[in-house]
């Protein structure tokens, strides 16, 4: 129901970004954001949300 | 949210929200929230899986707990949950990632009430700024 887990789940995440900096994600706008950019020069702070609503 | 991003500019990193599904979708969420940050759009949900992010399980999705966590919250903002789009159980986090990569702060959801404090990730960005 609703795609939820049987199990419960632990959340995993990664020491470092590697795997997140290669993926290449479009904005609100369409252009192509590769995650790693965001971090070259300066910290970034990554938000997931759950949903939009 | 725009105060936010000031704060985090401030602070000398860069700030994005990342959402499931299209950028029509992320689109009309910058617009209903109005907000100016950066929304990406992630519809195969590859980052939330390479970021560890968890699928709920029933309780963690509408438990009691959660349900006080979210009437809280909506009392806080004003603000109050509208329909669910992309995968309804998907948790999300936050991180905050230093200039080599490293994951310097992480803070991913136990359950859907479970959300990082701002202050929080603002006091991880400053620390990896400095």
């Amino acid at each position: 129901m609703l795609g939820a887990a049987s199990e419960q789940q632990n959340s995993d995440p990664p020491d470092r970004a590697d795997v997140l900096a290669e993926i290449v994600l479009p904005d609100q706008e369409g252009n192509e954001v590769r995650l790693g950019d965001l971090w070259a020069v300066r910290p970034a702070a990554l938000i997931w949300l759950r949903h939009y609503g | 949210m725009d105060g936010a991003q000031k704060k985090f500019e401030a602070a000398g990193a860069n700030i994005v929200l990342i959402g499931q599904l299209t950028p029509r979708h992320a689109a009309r969420f910058r617009s209903r929230q109005g907000i100016g940050l950066t929304v990406l759009a992630d519809e195969e949900r590859e980052s939330y899986k390479a970021a560890g992010a968890k699928i709920a399980t029933m309780s963690e999705l509408i438990g009691p707990r959660v349900a006080a966590k979210g009437l809280l919250t909506s009392l806080k903002t004003g603000r109050a949950q509208t329909r669910t789009i992309g995968h309804p159980a998907q948790l999300g986090g936050a991180m905050v990632i230093a200039p080599d990569g490293t994951v310097v702060w992480s803070h991913m959801s136990d359950d859907a009430g479970d959300n990082a404090p701002p202050e929080e990730i603002l006091e991880a960005v400053r620390s990896a700024a400095s």
